[in-house]
């Protein structure tokens, strides 16, 4: 074997410890990212508390937190915080059952079938158009003034997230693998059971995400008007009394409703989407 | 014994253009044919009137019932654990699942996610999914098109090792002049104008080294007749 001369090179190599470049070592910061990321919200609770205590914004602006806290123990105590949330509560899982039932329904017609397809899917993409708000005043003409228009709009404003994102799932399953389905003697009806519906809920999963944001954004302007309970009501007899501490307690409380929900769905998309990051169930 | 495959005549257009011009392929029981051509020349277009997966075509193919494919891609579903690919659209044969999925040397990952698995295990899973229905006719369309150089060379050998066991009449479309001479016994060549050859039968004993002369020699001939000529 014969070696090569490689001639030296004019200038030396100046060496580096390769860790260098990166910046070096990263110094480490005692807290936990958790915790550090809670100091800002708390400097903020802290701020609006002193603003409150020093007397710069008077509680009929906006109350302090700790005004906000009593509000919630006393309203917790005489039970009408509970009632109120239970009503809400109840409004938004009854139309939020009915509208995604629907959606699901609708978005499997049009999705599965040509003529659902031609019959349903034009008249919801018109439809999904409408504000949904906007049909208030025609929803209390038709269901006057108790649950049921309520319930009918948060329905309305489940349905259309539901349907427009079930509908799209199902009509990008992965044209592959419903011909290996069928290349391996899979039926209409098994290529809908093995292929398009499980190809169809990560879909359904996302449009599920909308439906809850949308059915508590629905709930606060439906329960502001015409209402005797719930959440939205609370927050609207305290307008009339200047008590910013049951307003903002309101709040708080829809939007914990929101995080709970979140984290519901969450919950759902893991246990139901086990085969996308291959955990073992 | 009849024919496997026998095809006469098969046409097939698309709008204007004539991917396949009156194609005649007659495939025999337990016999493997590799079907060569430059890519867009209608290889895939060929298969899939045979797999049944193309109904515009004309002409006639008769083909046995019982028959499976092998994409290039797995095409597993992704919501199905691994023996219940295996087993998509036969539920009932669990037993016949597991030894098929022994066989490609994937027991005991029954109830891995096709996620988890590696490009090769996946194709492997695609095999033992075609095995299980114990085809008369094997269709492969570039199956190890999208694998590593060495996960070739094994998945050549465990396919060759697959076939001597089960027989099937075998249909391998590829563009791999190297795997077709491996694995094949009868190597035909479609041409651009949608037209087969006669086909060359290949009559090297297994396992089929690919430094031997003869080898090169068909090699050289096949690659002539796909309009490519090698460097020397």
């Amino acid at each position: 074997m014969s070696t090569t001369e490689i001639a030296a090179p004019a200038t030396p190599i100046a060496w580096v410890e390769a860790a260098t470049q990166a910046g070096g070592r990263r110094r480490r910061v005692p807290l936990p990212r958790w915790a550090r990321r809670l100091v800002g919200p708390l400097l903020l609770v802290a701020v609006w508390q002193a603003l409150g205590s020093l007397g710069v914004t008077s509680a009929q602006v906006l109350a302090p937190p700790s005004a906000v806290i009593h509000a919630a123990w006393e309203l917790g105590r005489t039970g009408e915080l509970g009632a109120n949330l239970l009503a809400s509560l109840q409004r938004a899982s009854e139309g939020l059952a009915i509208g995604v039932a629907a959606g699901v329904v609708l978005a499997l017609v049009a999705g599965l079938f040509r003529l659902g397809d031609d019959l349903v899917d034009s008249s919801m993409q018109i439809l999904r158009g409408l504000p949904v708000l906007g049909l208030l005043p025609l929803v209390i003409i038709w269901f006057g003034v108790g649950e049921l228009p309520k319930v009918a709009l948060v329905a309305f404003g489940t349905l259309f997230p539901v349907y427009v994102n079930t509908y799209a799932a199902i009509r990008g399953v992965d044209g592959r693998l419903v011909e290996s389905g069928r290349a391996f003697g899979l039926g209409r009806a098994g290529l809908i059971r093995y292929v398009i519906l499980p190809g169809a809920v990560p879909g359904f999963l996302v449009g599920l995400r909308f439906a809850l944001t949308a059915s508590w954004l629905v709930l606060v302007i439906a329960e502001q008007l015409n209402a005797t309970s719930g959440i939205g009501y609370l927050m609207n007899q305290a307008q009339s009394w200047y008590r910013t501490d049951i307003i903002v307690l309101g709040l708080l409380i829809y939007g914990l409703l929101g995080l709970v929900s979140d984290a519901l769905v969450r919950l759902l998309e893991r246990r139901l989407l086990v085969w996308r990051h291959g955990w073992s169930a | 014994m009849t024919a496997a495959v026998i095809a006469s005549g098969l046409r097939r257009d698309y709008g204007t253009h004539r991917v396949l011009a009156g194609v005649d392929l007659t495939i025999e029981p337990g016999e493997f044919v590799a079907l060569l051509g430059r890519s867009g020349s209608g290889k895939s277009t060929l298969l899939r009137a045979v797999a049944g997966l193309d109904p515009d075509y004309q002409g006639g193919v008769r083909v046995p019932a019982r028959r499976a494919v092998v994409f290039q891609d797995p095409r597993l579903q992704p919501w199905l654990r691994v023996l219940s690919n295996v087993l998509l659209g036969m539920p009932k044969a669990r037993d016949l699942g597991r030894r098929a999925l022994a066989e490609v040397g994937l027991a005991g990952r029954e109830r891995a996610w096709p996620a988890t698995l590696s490009g090769g295990e996946a194709q492997r899973v695609a095999l033992a999914r075609a095995l299980v229905r114990e085809p008369d006719l094997l269709l492969l369309d570039e199956p190890f098109g999208a694998l590593d150089a060495l996960t070739r060379l094994k998945m050549h050998d465990l396919l060759r090792q697959l076939c001597a066991r089960h027989r099937p009449a075998v249909l391998l479309v590829t563009h791999d002049v190297e795997e077709a001479i491996v694995l094949a016994d009868r190597i035909v060549v479609l041409s651009a104008d949608g037209r087969l050859d006669a086909g060359t039968t290949v009559d090297l004993p297994h396992p089929r080294r690919r430094d031997t002369t003869e080898f090169g020699a068909l090699r050289g001939e096949l690659l002539g007749a796909l309009g490519v000529t090698e460097a020397t």
